[in-house]
């Protein structure tokens, strides 16, 4: 059983096809990269799986039962799907705290939520920082609370938007640990990503997307093998 | 029309008349003295004068017409005295003296018996007054006088005095509404062959006038004793029917496009300005009127400085209008609206107070009544195409200015290097900023263009709408329910949405009122923006 | 909802301690609550206390377009079509207990020729129906609306004129003569107040008292709400609403609850005006009118409810004052007043007199 299966999924703006008949499977516990130069599809095929887009045709199916594209956003939250945005999307009139507490979702009763945000800041740092409004974090600061945030539900699958753009390498690398750290048998993490180093540390197996079609699937060493692979990314 | 007891009886009358007129077959004159002596007699003899009088009126001559009429006229007035020697004519009721009505002989009168009329006499003299009236009027005015008393006894009349009347008319309105009761007595005739001839003709110039005519004849005992003018009624309504349903149609679609027109170009500058920069211009409206004022600015003067060219002050706005309007819009734009880009909803309040501004400077400066405006020959009046529809001059004016104005702005968006700067940045702003565009310059020449159309609306609005400081707030709603139904930034879902608004309004007011219309277009905006958030056109983006 | 409303009453203590330390709320609700026992004890001049009566009930309606602009971003422009539902049910309850009370018909069903109240007037003087029938007709016509604007993601401009064709229409609607509301002339001459006679002393007090403790309570429960994690679920969604409904939560509902409770919040305000002004007609709904609430709302400060409170008061105020003393004035003192808060004072005049720094959001230009 796979956590995640995309199946034949097509999406069009206008005239311009975005995604032509992508099909993926991921895994329960891995951590999956796409990747892709710009206009490949890469954030079309989050915004499918997190509801923002409806597809013209094609499934996206949630375990084995649940069609995410016949749902609404918030459903597909519920359904224990989490998405972080490429740019960093918190509540900047909000505290970390009360980001955190949102990012809890709905579900979660209020007397478990303080103990589930304490332990939320341990894991992104951001502890001392707890009652500062969101705006006036700094960049990295910001992403890292995302991240928190999306985490506070405890989702199945986790949808990651480039989480490291434009963050210098240290942070680059504490991010990579912070996300493998996440790594649990019963969760799937889906990570959109540009840099290949970052990607090698922490994918299993990386999905290469190309104008919409998929061009590779498989392990990051075998992408760096592929000709067609090479010819996308180096070859104009 | 006619009931059944009245027919043998008018029938009678008519025989009567043909005898008498093939007794006087070569235009004999009138026996003065005997319809003298008539109008002197008892009731019968006077109704029988009169009704005489009438039958002859298309033969006679000018001169015992006018001796008719000044008789008539004494005895409705109670001025003609009857002794036994001849009718006297007096100068006022109970004078001492008159002169010999035959004669014109001055006569003292010993007896001044003036005969009472009935109501019957009364209603026969008039119709004998009229008639001498629409044959010998002096002036127009006397002869519709003349033609509104007959009218009110249309059967009574033969047609050889409408006609006589409508040859000799001058008056082209006068001489049109005489040909209409000439048929409308031929309707009614009692010859048959004749009846069907009128409805022929009536089904041929069809009209909704015609077919009330036409309908209502199905009352007429004919109808259901004589199959042939049965059958010429049914297709001649059948036929008017037809015609008049085509020419209500057409009148329809003429003054939905008209309302679409202007309609398109209140929204157009909006959608533009809306697409490029977010902002909803509350001011558009009060842009239209200062349009509308500037055309009157023109107007003005070339009354002062070239009245002989005063006709052509409508197109001469056009490019003032526009510049004007447009400055207005630049300046709009430089003060305040350039500080609010990332703050839509302020900008719709700053674009308020703007629109507030303006209305109170017009009021204040050039006053709240109405502009009264010179109509040129090329936008008054208008030329009836088919059955009801009048294609009037002032709404094709609008209509082919809005074509216009829209070919023009395709072309500005399309050819122009401006244009290309504002779809770029309509499009993806950043992208453009990065690409070098100007893209606060191509703002506030977007913003010019966009307000430049609202001042065009204004010029386009004058000959149609009443003009005053308040006129902007009647467009506002309308113009951003198209621009909403549209869809952002494309001039062609604009285009699509003022027909489809003008239209739907124009379509149901006439079945259930302008405010049903309204409430109807505005429900059915939210259930398609239910299926279509954007709108008709709007590009679809990615977050 | 029911979670929302869960978990904004099992922390109530936070926000009630934070909304007592809001010293302009806390500042704004005691001045009420005084003015209120000022004119109990010592009463002005009969057309001050009305004035004030007056004051509080516009107040009333600008805290309840802050409530879904100032805090979820909502600008609604035909926020007066709510005020006009509580007015017009206030009216009717007013002629219908005076036509019961006394007998005579109303002036307009009698101009129509009628021989009786329409039917759907029935049960309108008894006070409770007709109080809770114009916040029932408000929610509803709210819920609607809504409804159809959140659930199809209508939002921001598009919102804004839409619902300001919707106030626009019922203006339209209004203005017939045969709708049974008094059409052009709307309805006027209120006879009785529970049986008081309408202009008596004791009863212009009463209500100015009646409308200050309302603005009172408005103020409180408002400021309790936006300080729960509703109210943090509101600015949230006023920020980003797709990262919110990606977090779980369903906005639409969010949404169409504050917003019903915004047009509830604003029938209150046009049940406390109607008897005070003694009239109501269909120029309640002219789109200008709504447009000016979110003026108040921008002059005094967006997104505080004491802003809203104090711009209101202040708008009205000087309009009470100079439309009598320089009626030709007051349009360009007003346009004035709005562009130098948009330009100027981009969180409205509270900027002039900032009373603590102010939190980061309200920095963030609307």
């Amino acid at each position: 059983m796979s956590a995640l299966v995309v199946d034949a999924l097509t999406v069009a703006f206008g005239r311009f096809t975005a995604l032509d008949a992508v099909s993926l499977a991921v895994d329960p516990g891995e951590v999956r990269a796409v990747i892709g130069p710009n206009g490949a599809g890469k954030t079309t095929l989050l915004d499918v799986i997190s509801g923002v887009t409806k597809p013209v045709s094609g499934r996206v199916m949630l375990g084995d039962h649940v069609d995410l594209t016949k749902r609404s956003e918030a459903e597909i939250a519920k359904a224990g799907v989490r998405r972080k945005f490429q740019k960093p999307s918190v509540f900047p009139a909000l505290t970390v705290r009360e980001n955190l507490e949102i990012g809890c979702g709905p579900a979660l009763s209020p007397r478990e939520r303080p103990a589930r945000i304490a332990s939320i800041l341990g894991e992104i740092g951001l502890g001392p920082r707890a009652e500062v409004p969101a705006g006036s974090l700094a960049h990295g600061e910001k992403q890292w609370l995302e991240i928190g945030m999306v985490l506070a539900a405890e989702p199945a699958l986790l949808l990651l938007d480039e989480p490291v753009a434009g963050l210098s390498d240290a942070e680059t690398a504490q991010t990579a640990a912070l996300i493998r750290s996440l790594r649990r048998p019963d969760r799937a993490i889906l990570v959109i990503e540009h840099d290949m180093g970052f990607v090698e540390a922490i994918a299993d197996r990386v999905t290469v997307l190309h104008e919409g079609r998929t061009l590779y699937e498989g392990s990051m060493q075998g992408a760096r093998g592929d000709a067609r692979v090479i010819e996308v990314f180096l070859g104009r | 029309m006619a009931d059944l007891r009245r027919f043998p009886l008018r029938a009678l009358l008519v025989l009567g008349c043909l005898a008498l007129g093939a007794a006087s077959a070569s235009a004999a004159p009138l026996d003065r003295a005997a319809f003298a002596a008539d109008l002197c007699g008892d009731g019968a003899a006077q109704v029988r004068g009169a009704e005489g009088l009438v039958q002859a009126g298309g033969d006679l001559p000018t001169d015992d017409l006018a001796f008719a009429g000044r008789l008539l006229g004494a005895l409705a007035e109670r001025r003609l005295a009857c002794p036994a020697d001849g009718a006297v004519l007096l100068d006022r009721p109970g004078a001492p003296e008159g002169r010999d009505a035959v004669t014109g002989a001055p006569r003292p009168v010993s007896e001044t018996r003036a005969p009472v009329l009935g109501l019957r006499q009364r209603a026969a003299i008039e119709t004998a007054r009229g008639t001498v009236a629409l044959l010998t009027g002096p002036d127009p005015a006397a002869r519709t006088a003349g033609l509104a008393v007959l009218e009110r006894r249309i059967a009574t009349v033969p047609a050889a005095v409408l006609d006589r009347a409508r040859d000799a008319e001058t008056d082209a309105a006068l001489k049109a509404t005489i040909a209409g009761l000439a048929q409308a007595a031929a309707l009614s005739s009692p010859d048959p062959a004749r009846r069907r001839a009128a409805i022929a003709a009536v089904a041929a110039s069809p009209s909704g006038a015609a077919q009330a005519r036409l309908a209502a004849l199905k009352g007429d005992p004919a109808y259901a004793a004589d199959p042939a003018f049965r059958a010429a009624l049914d297709a001649g309504l059948a036929q008017v029917a037809r015609a008049v349903a085509v020419g209500d149609g057409l009148a329809v679609v003429y003054n939905g496009l008209s309302f679409a027109s202007i309609l398109f170009m209140a929204a157009a500058g909006l959608a533009i300005i809306f697409g490029l920069m977010g902002v909803i211009n509350l001011a558009q409206g009060e842009f239209i009127m200062l349009g509308a004022y500037a055309t009157y600015g023109v107007q003005e003067a070339f009354r002062r400085l070239a009245p002989g060219l005063l006709d052509l002050y409508l197109v001469a706005a056009i490019p003032i209008a526009f510049l004007a309007v447009a400055l207005v819009g630049i300046v709009v734009e430089a003060l305040i609206l350039r500080h609010l880009y990332r703050r839509p909803l302020m900008s719709l309040l700053a674009t308020w107070a703007v629109s507030l501004f303006l209305v109170n400077l017009v009021r204040v400066t050039v006053g709240t009544q109405n502009l009264q405006f010179v109509m040129p020959a090329y936008v008054s009046g208008g030329v009836p195409l088919y059955a009801d529809f009048v294609m009037t001059w002032n709404r094709l004016f609008a209509i082919g200015f809005a074509a216009a104005t829209l070919v023009l702005t395709l072309l500005i968006l399309r050819r122009t290097p401006l244009g290309l700067d504002i779809r770029a940045v309509t499009q993806n702003r950043d992208m453009a900023a990065c690409l070098g565009l100007p893209t606060r310059r191509v703002d506030r020449l977007a913003f010019g263009l966009g307000s430049g159309l609202a001042g065009l609306a204004g010029v386009a609005l004058c000959p149609i709408y009443s003009v005053n400081p308040g006129m902007g707030a009647g467009f506002i709603v309308d113009s951003f329910m198209v621009v909403v139904l549209g869809g952002v930034g494309s001039l062609v879902g604009t285009l699509v949405a003022a027909l489809g608004v003008g239209g739907a309004n124009v379509l149901i007011e006439p079945i259930s009122g302008a405010v049903a219309a309204k409430v109807i277009v505005l429900v059915g905006i939210i259930l398609f923006l239910q299926r279509r958030p954007e709108g008709l056109f709007a590009v679809r983006r990615r977050r | 909802m029911s979670g929302a409303v869960q978990t904004a009453l099992a922390p109530a203590a936070g926000p009630a301690r934070r909304a007592v330390r809001d010293p302009l709320v806390a500042g704004l609700v005691g001045l009420c609550l005084a003015a209120a026992a000022g004119l109990l004890v010592a009463p002005p001049a009969p057309y001050l206390v009305n004035a004030l009566g007056q004051l509080a009930a516009f107040a009333i309606l600008a805290v309840s377009l802050d409530l879904v602009w100032g805090y979820l971003g909502i600008l609604s422009l035909g926020h007066g079509l709510f005020f006009a539902i509580g007015g017009y049910v206030c009216a009717m309850h007013l002629l219908a207990h005076g036509a019961a009370m006394t007998g005579v018909l109303p002036d307009f069903v009698q101009f129509m020729g009628w021989k009786s109240l329409p039917a759907y007037w029935a049960g309108l003087d008894h006070a409770p129906y007709a109080f809770v029938l114009a916040l029932a007709l408000a929610g509803l016509v709210a819920f609607v609306f809504g409804l159809a604007s959140f659930r199809s993601r209508v939002n921001g401009v598009y919102f804004s004129i839409i619902s300001q064709a919707l106030v626009d229409v019922a203006m339209l609607l209004m203005y017939r003569n045969d709708t049974g509301l008094g059409g052009n002339n709307g309805m006027t001459g209120f006879p009785l107040l529970f049986g008081w006679p309408m202009g008596s002393p004791g009863v212009v007090t009463g209500l100015a008292v009646a409308a200050l403790l309302t603005l009172a309570a408005v103020i409180a429960g408002t400021r309790l709400l936006v300080g729960s994690a509703v109210g943090r679920r509101m600015l949230a969604c006023r920020d980003d609403e797709t990262r919110l409904r990606t977090l779980g939560y369903s906005t639409t509902r969010l949404k169409l609850a504050i917003w019903c409770l915004s047009a509830m919040i604003a029938a209150l305000a046009g049940i406390l005006y109607v008897p005070q002004v003694g009239i109501i007609n269909p120029r309640v709904l002219a789109p200008d009118l709504s447009i000016e609430i979110a003026v108040w709302v921008a002059i005094g400060g967006l997104g505080r409810l004491g802003g809203a409170v104090i711009g209101a008061i202040l708008v009205n105020g000087l309009k009470f004052w100079l439309s009598a003393a320089m009626p030709e004035a007051w349009p360009f003192i007003l346009s004035g007043l709005v562009l130098l808060v948009v330009l100027v004072l981009p969180n409205g005049l509270l900027d002039l007199v900032a009373l603590r720094p102010r939190p980061t959001w309200l920095r963030r230009p609307r």
